[in-house]
């Protein structure tokens, strides 16, 4: 079924959320479509093996209550999960229904219950095990510092989770926007980690405020979570002239510092009318409907390939073609063109074709002799992805990072350095909030068998 | 929360902050600077550390009331508390035994440059300090530079008071340099007299640095908003730097024009000077 959504005409014009959710009957009636299969494809398809059917057939019986503790002892970000996992590439693609045409809408009813459980003044704190007397350090608290922190205090652990930022949530609070995932509901999620025992400290930045080894003194273990946010430019004449950004830039200001409430918020973004977006996935989708919201007449996405290449997700796409947001496929940035006070007023561009697959698999685009032409803009935020944070890593010298700059570990999350584990993008490079969570689990998982085995 | 230990007005717009912050005290170290929020609704505002008490656990700085927070902060009380407080950012200081030692100051630098010249001075460096303001009533700090540095000019802007005032000293130093050789010039000024510092030593071989302070937002290297070209490729003021070689930087005009990208209502400044920008 369906969820309801705000009018494009109406949510072009703020920063609530778009999507506005299953009523109580909605979610009822979606959730008994689901006809429990023995075997069960949908978990299957879910990185961190959600017993989907489990919780459904909970909703099923009418017990909300039941169906919230199932999903909570699975992911402990549901809400979060529920608005942002490409569902439509892990559990409902691997629906059993998806074969005959649509699948349950896995997600919807796992957003449903995060926010239906919220409204009764959020979840139950379950029983925490007797302190063990251990204690571990989070480092970074987006999606994989915040499911290790859980689990582990859960464990009776001692926790301490350490942030640089003056918020906790990582990308969630500063990367994806407000009209995909209210900031209130990262907050809660924060706030329920915290209720278990955790203790946050923000404005503390690992490998300056504490280096690794002044760490290791005071804990049993170390967990990091540092995510991958140095962000990539495209390297081209003229990119850092006034009103070109990196897309971290354009969403912190946006996001994280509320600049679309300025001067309520004292943070300024400086944009003009025609905003050429580079690139092609989940961010640059993020970057233009900011744009749109914040008053744009014109929001272009141009990306170097075709629209079937495209990384972004599809729900996301339409969202923005709905919005009003042009897409320029075939195309690639050449150089940035001032206006000679140093603004950028336009962006030279040359026009690409599909040439043989490269090592991802998706053909590679080559650009095409002399088809070079000039695209009006007078903001650019460019969106092409980023790498691995390296401040741990540079003054930490016996942790192993790959070429990439991302931590090395083993399959338990295990780093090449003693009592140190890691997951997240930090050891991807950047992948999904879920994934993130997976990985997050596992460590979590090593660290406990980790810690209660020290004494014996 | 952090709290407001102690509030000195230096000047006219000028004023001294000591804040309570023991885990910033405790790894503070010359050059490197702080980002604080005034409360939940401020912005990220970078400031250089002028002065750290490990023991006491404080960290200070000097600010100039220029625009809506550095305003707000001219209110402080002892006290009061700001909601964030992060640091110490960026590399410290590049400290070692060079030789003669000239360093300029303007503006925060005058403060900001104490503990670099301190710890210069601890290395057996011989200091030679330029001071630079727009008037006589906008100077501070002098005793502080005056105790590390081997000589102290002072170059106060007459009528027009841009970056030439503490130029010309620069200039007749750099005329001599057979009697009085340099071995290393550092400023922490207005970016104009910085790259008016870096063109006249382009060509001499005196290695010179800079400390940089483009607009920032987070001040951990992940926005990219303080990038500046230079020739080792594109950098960031907040990780890689900010004290750069000044000949090292390309495209100083951009950079200002970078640096004002926020200032359309700080033009009124007053005090604000600036002679050679792109953005007028
Ligand atoms: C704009 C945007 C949109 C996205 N949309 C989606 C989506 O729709 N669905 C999806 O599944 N995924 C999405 N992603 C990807 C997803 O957000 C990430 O994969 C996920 O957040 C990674 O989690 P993490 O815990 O590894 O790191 P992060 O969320 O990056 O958190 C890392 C945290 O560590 C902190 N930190 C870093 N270094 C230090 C240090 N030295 N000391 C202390 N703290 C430190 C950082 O400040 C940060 O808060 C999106 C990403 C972006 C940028
Ligand atoms: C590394 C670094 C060290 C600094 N050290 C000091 C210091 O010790 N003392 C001091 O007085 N100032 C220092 N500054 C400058 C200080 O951060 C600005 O004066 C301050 O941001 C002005 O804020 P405002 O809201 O009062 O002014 P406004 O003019 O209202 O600010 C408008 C916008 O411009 C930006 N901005 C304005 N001036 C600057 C500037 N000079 N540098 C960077 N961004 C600016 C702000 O981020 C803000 O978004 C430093 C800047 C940097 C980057
Ligand atoms: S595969 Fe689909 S129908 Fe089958 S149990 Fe999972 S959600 Fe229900
Ligand atoms: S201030 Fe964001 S990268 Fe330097």
């Amino acid at each position: 079924m369906e969820m309801p959504k705000q009018a494009p005409c109406e949510r072009k014009h703020n920063f609530d959320e778009v999507a506005t959710g299953y009523t109580l009957e909605m979610a009822l009636q979606e959730s008994r479509r689901c006809i429990q299969c023995k075997k069960r494809n949908c978990v299957e398809g879910c990185p961190v093996n959600i017993q989907i059917p489990d919780f459904i057939s909970r909703m099923q019986k009418n017990d909300l209550a039941g169906a919230a503790r199932v999903l909570k002892k699975y992911t402990s970000l549901p809400g979060i999960c529920g608005r942002v996992c490409p569902q439509e590439s892990q559990c409902e693609s691997k629906c059993t229904l998806n074969k005959k045409g649509v699948p349950v809408a896995i997600g919807r009813l796992e957003r449903f219950l995060a926010d239906w459980e919220r409204s009764q003044g959020g979840a139950a704190i379950p029983d925490l095990t007797p302190s063990t007397g251990k204690k571990v350090a989070v480092v970074g608290s987006g999606p994989s510092g915040l499911t290790v922190a859980a689990d582990l205090a859960l464990l009776g652990h001692q926790v301490d989770m350490f942030e640089a930022l003056h918020v906790a949530g990582g990308v969630l609070m500063y990367g994806i926007p407000e009209f995909r995932l209210p900031k209130a509901i990262v907050q809660g999620e924060v706030e329920y980690v915290k209720k278990l025992g955790v203790n946050l400290k923000l404005d503390y930045v690992i490998g300056i405020n504490a280096s690794m080894d002044e760490l290791l003194e005071s804990y049993d273990a170390i967990f990091l979570g540092t995510g991958a946010g140095l962000p990539w430019f495209l390297d081209i004449p003229g990119e850092n002239f006034n009103n070109v950004y990196s897309a971290n830039e354009f969403l912190t200001r946006c996001n994280l510092m509320k600049a679309y409430r300025y001067p309520e918020y004292a943070t300024p973004i400086k944009m003009g009318r025609r905003v050429a977006v580079v690139g092609g996935g989940n961010v640059a989708m993020d970057s233009a409907r900011c744009a749109v919201r914040l008053g744009a007449e014109k929001v272009m996405v141009i990306y170097r390939r075709s629209r079937a290449e495209m990384p972004a997700r599809l729900e996301e796409m339409e969202n923005a073609e709905e919005e009003g947001v042009e897409f320029h496929f075939l195309v690639a940035p050449s150089a940035m063109i001032g206006d000679g006070r140093k603004n950028v007023c336009g962006m030279e561009c040359i026009r690409m074709e599909l040439g043989e697959p490269d090592a991802s698999g998706r053909r590679r685009p080559v650009p095409v002799k002399g088809s070079e032409y000039v695209v009006e803009t007078d903001t650019v935020v460019v969106s092409l992805g980023t790498s691995p944070n390296p401040l741990i890593a540079s003054t930490t010298p016996d942790l192993q990072v790959s070429k990439k700059g991302t931590i090395v570990v083993d399959e338990n999350g295990k780093s090449s350095k003693a009592r140190v584990w890691a997951g997240g993008d930090i050891i991807s490079g950047g992948a999904t909030v879920i994934s993130a969570m997976g990985e997050a689990r596992i460590a979590a998982t090593a660290i406990h068998k980790y810690l209660v085995n020290i004494d014996q | 929360m952090f709290e407001v230990v102690d509030h000195e007005k230096l000047t006219h717009k000028v004023h001294r902050l000591r804040i309570s912050a023991p885990h910033v005290a405790r790894k503070a170290q010359p050059g490197q600077f702080v980002i604080l929020i005034l409360d939940e609704k401020g912005e990220r505002v970078p400031f250089t550390i002028s002065d750290w008490d490990r023991q006491a656990g404080t960290v200070d700085f000097v600010f100039l009331e220029v625009g809506r927070t550095t305003e707000r902060m001219a209110r402080l009380q002892k006290g009061d508390t700001l909601a964030h407080f992060v640091g110490p950012l960026g590399k410290p200081a590049e400290i070692d035994k060079f030789g003669h030692v000239v360093c300029v100051v303007s503006g925060y630098g005058l403060a900001g440059m104490v503990p670099i010249i301190k710890r210069l001075k601890e290395k057996g460096n011989r200091i030679t300090t330029i001071m630079q303001a727009a008037d006589n009533e906008s100077l501070y700090n002098q005793e502080a530079l005056k105790q590390f540095s081997d000589h102290l000019l002072i170059g106060v802007g007459g009528a027009g008071g841009g970056p030439a005032t503490a130029l010309k000293p620069l200039e007749d130093m750099l005329k001599n340099l057979d009697h009085e050789p340099m071995d290393r010039i550092t400023a922490m000024a207005s970016i104009c007299l910085m790259r008016f510092i870096a063109e006249a030593t382009r060509n001499m071989g005196i290695k010179t640095t800079v400390h940089m302070a483009p607009v920032m937002v987070d001040g951990t290297g992940m926005c990219g908003a303080c990038r500046l070209a230079h020739a080792d490729g594109t950098q960031f003021a907040c990780v890689h730097g900010p004290e750069f070689d000044a000949h090292k930087i390309k495209a100083w005009d951009t950079l200002m024009a970078r640096r004002c990208t926020y200032a359309d209502d700080s033009i009124m400044q007053p005090g604000f000077k600036c002679d050679n920008c792109s953005q007028w």
